[in-house]
């Protein structure tokens, strides 16, 4: 049997994926386990701590979360992340603290499925970090109730090897879901998503990839509208320095009969260096008629008259690039409601360019 | 403190600056008028050392130091300070964030200490009201959304709170209202009017001279200074034109 059994880039949702990639880091020989307590926020709530996709007990506090069989669903990579897996399930009307996973990869491939799973009116907040080296794939299913409101948000800073992520949610009416992905480490990383948005529901999906050196990033995500009255805001930053590549594939999908819809698709691409590569592909498939559905896309460079104008102020000029750098993905990133998991997040941003610039 | 001696310069191949020379002592303002195409930006860009703007001929010292071999961020730090005829737009970063990293980085080059974001406040907030500008927008992006005048405020605001020893301010006075004009001149005067100090005024009109007397005026025409004098000569090329003098 094949190491790896995978779609062919010719597919469109895999023309840019570095598969190779994927083997190479699956074949990563073990290294040392990194410490994951500094990857821990100041947070209450439950926190899990997985080596290569294994429960560490003595380092976890699982709170309201359990294990179970969980399946990895359909999709090439998501599929094989079958077996046991942590659950979130919260009762009608529950609020949990949130909820902090911490996945350190030591090397080989590693699986592992979740699910989070929110009744009516439940609210939640998950907060992961992928940190060591090795292929590390996630499948995560995400099933909302009525109203109930989640927000996730998602950092990879592995520094070696990739990381695969696979997000599969269902929103019923009312129901919102925020999830926000930073990309900072110098790992691969694809991040495919499939979100179905309830009647009045509510879906933002976006984030910041960070490549450098011959990195690739890239993000995949398709939210489909099922139902009228829907929001969904897909807002994307990529940065590439070096000849690194970073792609940005946001699909909105607006089924015949969910009028009213409102979809903003917003996807920037900033090249550090003429080296690099961004690529941005905005998706729009309406079958609705009465919808509004925004959508941009711009890749380009630091504005030199700006760069000019901050020396000319005194500020030294890699100084000056981070400064820009860093506004052009704030706004992906601000978005993230709980200000301890918005600062850890800017934090990452900040060491990328430090070590970048 | 400050002499360029015949400067040449161009842009993209293109002769801008031909046999330039000029010296300006502590204490003094000087403003340099000229039809348009005459190269009064250029000398403030060259000054300021923005990339683009090739020095093929000639040196400028200030201060002692040769200019040229400093960075635009050193050149800042050693004093100078560029007003922008059209100041940049930076959205995402704060008038605020960005001035105190301004300020501060400007220390840090002369072994100061830092200043806390809350004695940054207090300066920026003290600046912007001498210059009549809503201390609200100081936490606004750069420039974002302001107004010519607001930008042209927010210019001298700045100038104020990294108190350079030389400004070279390009076409401050355009964009402005009288009443602008009016706090903007007075700003002017209360930064740099002093013996330690000097001003190039870069200017089209006459106007801003009712309110920063120069004392000197020169021409400059076709990328040279044609003609050079006192106050009385911005009055005279108000009244017969540049085609008339500059010749």
């Amino acid at each position: 049997m094949p190491l790896l059994d995978l779609p062919s880039t010719r597919a469109e949702a895999w023309r840019w994926a570095d598969l190779g990639a994927l083997s190479a880091a699956a074949a990563l020989a073990p290294i040392a386990r990194a410490g994951h307590e500094p990857h821990f926020l100041d947070l209450p709530g439950a926190r899990l701590l997985f080596v290569d996709g294994l429960l560490d007990e003595a380092h976890s506090a699982l709170d309201r979360v359990t294990l179970a069989h969980l399946t990895g669903g359909e999709h090439a990579l998501g599929g094989r992340a079958t077996g046991i897996g942590w659950s979130l399930r919260l009762d009608a009307d529950a609020a949990a603290d949130p909820v902090q996973v911490v996945h350190v990869a030591t090397g080989g491939e590693n699986h592992l499925p979740a699910e989070i799973v929110l009744a009516d009116n439940a609210v939640a907040q998950v907060v992961e970090t992928f940190v060591g080296a090795g292929w590390s794939n996630r499948a995560t299913r995400i099933e909302l109730g009525r109203s109930a409101r989640l927000g996730r948000a998602v950092r990879l800073i592995q520094e070696g090897g990739f990381t695969s992520l696979r997000d599969e949610a269902q929103l019923g009416t009312g129901a919102s879901l925020v999830s926000t992905f930073l990309g900072a480490g110098t790992a691969g990383t694809r991040i495919d998503g499939a979100v179905i948005v309830g009647e009045s529901g509510y879906a933002e999906v976006g984030g910041a990839l960070l490549t450098a050196g011959e990195q690739r990033q890239e993000c995949a995500v398709r939210v489909r509208h099922a139902e009228p009255n829907g929001q969904s805001h897909q807002l994307w930053r990529a940065v590439a320095a070096d000849t690194s590549v970073a792609s940005l594939a946001a699909a909105v999908e607006v089924a015949r009969h969910a009028q009213k819809t409102d979809g903003e698709q917003s996807l920037r691409g900033l090249l550090l260096q003429r080296t690099a590569t961004v690529n941005l592909k905005p998706e729009l498939e309406i079958f609705a008629d009465d919808v509004k559905c925004a959508h941009g896309a711009t890749v380009g460079e630091l504005d030199n008259r700006a760069l000019f104008y901050m020396q000319s102020r005194g500020i030294p000029r890699p100084r000056a690039q981070a400064l820009l750098t860093r506004a052009f993905v704030a706004d992906a990133l601000d978005r993230i409601g709980n200000e301890v998991v918005r600062d850890a997040f800017a934090a990452d941003a900040d060491a990328w360019l430090e070590r970048t610039l | 403190m400050l002499v360029i001696e015949n400067l040449h310069a161009e842009i993209d191949g293109k002769p801008i600056l031909k046999g330039l020379s000029l010296s300006v002592n502590a204490g003094e303002v000087h403003a340099i008028m000229g039809p348009n195409g005459a190269g009064k930006s250029t000398l403030g860009y060259v000054l300021g050392g923005r990339p683009g703007y090739e020095v093929t001929e000639g040196s400028i010292t200030f201060g002692g130091q040769d200019l040229l071999a400093l960075a635009p961020n050193e050149r800042a730090a050693a004093g100078l300070f560029l007003g922008f005829q059209y100041p940049v737009e930076i959205p995402g970063v704060s008038n605020v964030q960005f001035l105190r990293e301004a300020l501060n980085a400007q220390r840090a080059s002369r072994d100061e200490k830092a200043l806390s974001g809350a004695e940054f406040l207090k300066l920026a907030r003290e600046e912007a009201r001498k210059l009549d500008m809503d201390a609200e927008m100081l936490k606004r992006p750069v420039n974002v959304g302001f107004s010519g005048g607001e930008k042209k405020r927010n210019e001298m605001v700045q100038m104020g709170i990294v108190d350079p020893k030389f400004a070279i301010l390009d076409e401050t006075d355009s964009g402005l209202d009288i009443d602008a004009l009016r706090i903007v001149g007075d700003g002017i005067n209360r930064i740099m009017r002093a013996p330690h100090k000097a001003v190039l005024l870069i200017t089209h009109y006459q106007r801003l001279l009712d309110y920063v007397q120069p004392d000197f005026v020169h021409v400059l025409a076709d990328g040279r200074i044609t003609r050079s004098g006192g106050a009385e000569l911005a009055h005279q090329l108000e009244r017969e034109g540049y085609a008339e003098i500059a010749a």
